[in-house]
This record gives C-alpha cells, structure tokens and sequence, in this order.
C-alpha cells in the first residue's frame, strides 16, 4: 500500500500531487517530458526532498517533514530503475544484481544464488560474468529489472522502462515486464510518456499536467469518462487482445480476441498483438450498417456519459462483445434515440484500428 | 584559397612550431646536460656509493610514508568537498589548495613555528617529551605539507566527474553513503586517485625547501635526494648530477606511466529517449 502526498517547487515548476495505490498493483503517471514524473519518482525514492508532503508505504513512513521523518533513500525498502538503467559499469553483470542484497549485508554466496536466479527469472541467465558495456540495450534493461527486483522491495519505481529500447526490443519486452509486475507483491509506481504502455501497464493511470494529477483512475474509468481533452485523445481508446489468425491481399489482418474477431490495419506482424480503435472511429447505427464497416458488433447502450471533455462529443458504453466506448455527437445521440438498455450496431472500418506487437 | 590567407596559414604553422620547439629546447637542455654529464658506468658508482644509497633509501621510505599519509587523511577531504555542500567550503577548499602555490621555504618557517619547542602544537608535544623537528618524521611532515595538494585536488576532481546517477542507484538499492563509496564511487574514481597518488609521491620525492628549513640535513635521518644534491653540488659534483639522474628518472617514469596508464573509461551506452529534465 502506497500512500503519498507531495509537494515541490523548483523555479517556476511546482510539483503537488496526491498518489495511493494497493498492494500489488501498478499504478502508471502518464504525462508529456516535462510534466514532473521524474521529480516524482525522485522524491518517492527518497534522492529529493518535498517541501511538503507524506510518504507511507504500508505500515512506514518514510517522509513526513512536517513530524520531522525524512528516511534516507538507503533506509527506504524500494528499487528504483531509471531511464538509462545506471547499470555500475565497473562490476560484472552478476554483481550489478548482487550489489542490493551485499549492500544489506547478505553474505556473498548466498546474494550470488539469489542474483542467478533473478537473472534466470529474466531469461538474461547467461550474462552473469559480463560486464554492463558488452550488453544490448534490451538485455541491460533485463539486468536492470533483476538489480531492482531482486530485494523484493515494497515500492517498485520505473522510469520509463522501455523508451531507451529500439521498437523491436521494446515490443518484445512489454509483455515479459507485464508478467513480471503482475508477479510482484509490492507496489509499482510506472511514469511513461506512452499512452500505449499506460493502458497495458496501468492497473490504475495517473495523468500527470505540468506537475498536477489531472486525473486519476482504471483505465475503463478514463476511456468512458476522460475528464480532459488530453486524457481523451492519449488515454481514451479502447484495447484489446488478441492474436492474428489471418490476413487479407487488402491489408487487412483478422485479429481474433477473447469477445470476437476484429478486422484491422494489418500489422505486418503475426502473433499476439495489442489492438486499439479510437471512440471516434465508431459510428452508431440503429439497423445493420450496408457501408465500408468490416467491423460491426452489436450490443446494448451500458452508459452514455454526460459531461463532455471537449466539444459536443458525447461517450457511449456499449455492452458488445468485446465492449467498446463510442464518441458520438449529441445530435446522433438524438436522432438514434440512445439510452441505456437500447440495442445498437457499432461500425468500424479496419483502417480504423491499430494493432501493436 | 587566397594568397593571404595561404600565406597567413603557413605563418600560423610556423609560429606554433617555432614556439613549441624553443620551449622544448630550453626545458629539455638542462635535462639533457645532466643526462649527458656522466658516463653511465661512473653514474652507477657514483650512485652505489654508502652516501648516495643512503639518501636514496630515506627519500623512497619518506615519501612513501607521506604519500600514505596524503591518501588517508585526502580521500575523505576529496570525498567531502567532491559529495556535500557546506558553510565555508571555498576557503576550505583554499586551505588545502594553498601549500600548491606558497613557497616551501615558507611552508618549513611555518611548520617549524607550529612544531618547533616554543610552536602552538610543539609545546602540547614537548610536554609529552616529543620534539619533531630535525627528525626524519619532520621529513615527512614537509612532504606531506606541500604534497598533499596534488592529492586532494585530482582526487576531488575524479570523484566530482563519477556520474551522480551512480550514486543515486548505489543508495536506492540501500547502499550506506560508505558503502557506496566503497564499492561504487572509489572504483570508478580510481584512476584520478591513483594519478593524485602518483602525483602526491612525486612531489614529495622532490621536496627540497621546507625539508631543509623544518628537518634540517642530517645524513641518514633528514637528508634526502633534493638535499643530497644540494650539498654535492658544493662538494661532488659528479655525485649530485648522479643523483639528479636519478630524481629526473623517477619523476619522468611517474608522468610518463601516468599517460600510458589513462584509458578513456568504458561507460555502458544506452540510448536516451527524450528525457524528462526535470
């Protein structure tokens, strides 16, 4: 359990954020460079100080300058990974992960066991003996999971894990960090500037404004009611899961997920992929769509959201298989008659929607 | 090109060269007459003689000595003044940069007031029966005093350039700040602390002016190299050209190891997405 509140002012950025998260979960701060996530996962960390501000996690506090705590970042059960790994180029790959439980006094034969294992849990069990430099950016990021995981600490903190890997690494790397943090006991704080990574890491997603938390919520919360124009354009998609079954001369590619099959803009790759279809590019219909939509799926009205972020597009949940949220005008809200429990076709062409490895 | 400019170029070239050269020239005459003043078979009796060992083996043992001394009171200075920010660091750091530039015949009148019989710290020690001064640790003081510098001011500057990303990984993952100075900044600090060392032992071989002012020059107990010479220059002065060949060996082997030794550090390299500065 995480709960943190902070505050810090540097020249003309000011940081004031309220976090909680539970045990076991992830919870990702979303924002563009520049919004404060760093500042943040700093002063989690304990490497900066708040001007004001809290931090528990679970039965601890480790800062709390108005009663006077302020825990040093070597008394705080926590790992931190940043952005360029900072693996110590000077030690061997299996000292590297070693190094957190040596520095807790663990003696040595017993931190080198457990370092192998982390290593193997990380399928980089080969590397042990070399050093950071003779490494590829997707096995340093690997090292550096294990150096961080390997204490088992209670806060996880992650600096855009995979923005320093090239797209083909960090495809592959996605899903093995989300099976590593579902496994985790503690509790992940992930920032990212990626949409993308926020809705498949995001138990729960922070959206982070120039150092204020604009939203915050489960991903369903922020697709069906984004609260900001931002969070409706980065946050406010819908993804599936699914795997590509077949594709056609058109490119198009069928992807066949847990609810149904989609028609998509063929990926160019085979496998499980992550799928995404803006609300906008739904469109509602009263009787069966005769147009270009290869994609139609029906269902009944769940929720229409009333307050717009922006303009006088409305959110429509829809109880379709897979459920979906369409982003419709008020004026077709009207002339389809819509409200919750009435039965509508959503279409969507495959040129609509984006599959990712 | 235009003809001026070639001209100028050329000029340019020959300006550079020139100069370098006479520089060259007028630090490497003097060097090259004492290497030249002795055959090498006379050098090697001159220097095998009981006096000349004698001389040699005391300058080896104090400098060393001083060396040790600079290295185990320094690292924490450098530590201190490369890591933390306090009141006053400015004219701390100008303290311990001050014995670089103050003369040593200064640095002997200064330590022989602080250490002699009537001294602030030489009574506290006379009480005790101690006197310091005309000992060979007063030999070991003077060197210490105008060494130490070259010491503190590489070491600061090789801890200052570890990356303090480094640092921060060193105390997430529970490192005390004295383990990870340990087993994180040290290391990777190493070759500026070790060319600190090298520079530390070469200057206080070297150590003439506040030697002679605060130890004195007694055969055996405070005359070393630099002081050997001096007195055979007025006596022998094939035995102190011998020894200065052996100073001006010692001292180039130092500087020259230290260039050799200095590889660029290898830094594991990832690729920087756009960065959130803040």
């Amino acid at each position: 359990m995480l709960q943190a509140t902070l505050a810090k002012r540097r020249g003309a950025f000011a940081l004031d954020v309220a976090l909680e998260a539970p045990e076991g979960a992830t919870l990702v701060v979303v924002g563009e460079s520049g919004a404060g996530k760093t500042t943040l996962l700093r002063l989690l960390a304990g490497l900066d100080r708040p001007d004001a501000g809290r931090i528990a996690v679970g039965e601890r506090v480790y800062c709390d300058p108005a009663a006077g705590i302020e825990i040093p970042a070597w008394e705080r059960e926590i790992a931190y990974v940043t952005q360029d790994y900072a693996l110590f180029p000077h030690l061997t790959v299996r000292e590297n992960v070693a190094f957190g439980l040596r520095a807790r006094g663990i003696p040595r034969r017993d931190a080198r066991v457990r370092a192998d294992a982390a290593l193997e849990r990380l399928g980089v069990a080969g590397l042990g003996r070399r050093r950071p430099a003779e490494l590829s950016g997707g096995q340093q990021q690997r090292v550096a999971l294990a150096r961080a995981t390997v204490t088992g600490p209670r806060l996880l903190l992650l600096d855009e894990p995979l923005s320093a890997l090239d797209p083909g690494t960090r495809r592959a790397v996605r899903g093995e960090l989300r099976s590593l943090l579902a496994g985790l006991a503690g509790v992940t704080v992930f920032v990212t500037h990626s949409p993308l990574d926020a809705t498949v890491f995001g138990d729960t997603i922070a959206v982070i404004e120039d150092g204020r938390l604009t939203q915050v919520g489960a991903r369903d919360e922020l697709l069906r009611h984004p609260r900001s124009a931002y969070v409706a354009t980065l946050l406010g998609v819908n993804l599936l899961q699914g795997s590509v079954v077949s594709r056609d001369a058109g490119g198009v590619a069928h992807v066949r997920t847990a609810d149904g099959t989609l028609a998509v803009a063929d990926p160019g790759v085979d496998g499980d992929v992550w799928v995404t279809v803006h609300p906008q590019e739904i469109t509602l219909y009263a009787q069966p769509p005769a147009g270009s939509a290869q994609n139609v799926f029906r269902g009944p009205v769940v929720e229409i959201v009333p307050e717009p972020p922006a303009g006088d597009r409305v959110r429509v949940a829809l109880g379709t298989s897979p459920p979906l949220v369409a982003e419709v005008t008020r004026q077709a809200v009207a002339s389809l008659g819509l409200r919750e429990g009435v039965s509508v076709y959503a279409g969507f062409k495959a040129t609509g929607v984006k599959a990712y490895q | 090109m235009p003809p001026g400019r070639r001209v100028g170029t050329v000029l340019w070239e020959i300006g550079v060269l020139a100069a370098t050269g006479a520089l060259l020239a007028f630090l490497g005459l003097p060097l090259a007459s004492l290497l030249l003043r002795v055959p090498p078979g006379e050098l090697w009796a001159r220097l095998a003689a009981p006096a000349s060992l004698t001389a040699l083996r005391l300058s080896l043992v104090t400098s060393v000595c001083a060396t040790l001394a600079v290295t185990a009171l320094g690292l924490p200075a450098a530590y201190l003044l490369a890591m933390r920010r306090f009141p006053g660091k400015r004219v701390v750091e100008v303290i311990l940069e001050l014995p670089m530039v103050l003369p040593p015949t200064v640095a002997g009148v200064g330590l022989l007031l602080a250490f002699g019989r009537a001294g602030l710290a030489g009574r506290a020690l006379g009480a005790l029966g101690l006197s310091i001064p005309f000992t060979t640790l007063a030999v070991v003081l003077a060197q210490v005093f105008v060494a130490s510098p070259f010491f503190v001011s590489a070491a600061t500057a090789g801890l200052r350039e570890v990356d303090a990303r480094y640092a921060d990984a060193a105390a997430t993952l529970r490192a005390t700040p004295g383990y990870a100075f340990r087993r994180v900044l040290l290391p990777l600090a190493l070759p500026s602390v070790l060319a600190g060392a090298a520079m530390t032992w070469a200057r206080a071989l070297g150590e003439f002016g506040a030697t002679i002012m605060f130890a004195g020059n007694l055969p055996g107990k405070t005359q070393t190299l630099p002081l050997a010479v001096y007195i055979g220059f007025q006596t022998d002065l094939q035995s102190a050209v011998a020894l200065s060949v052996i100073l001006l060996i010692l001292s180039f082997t130092v500087l020259l190891g230290l260039r050799l030794a200095h590889r660029p550090p290898r830094v594991p390299w990832v690729g920087r997405a756009a960065g959130d500065a803040r």
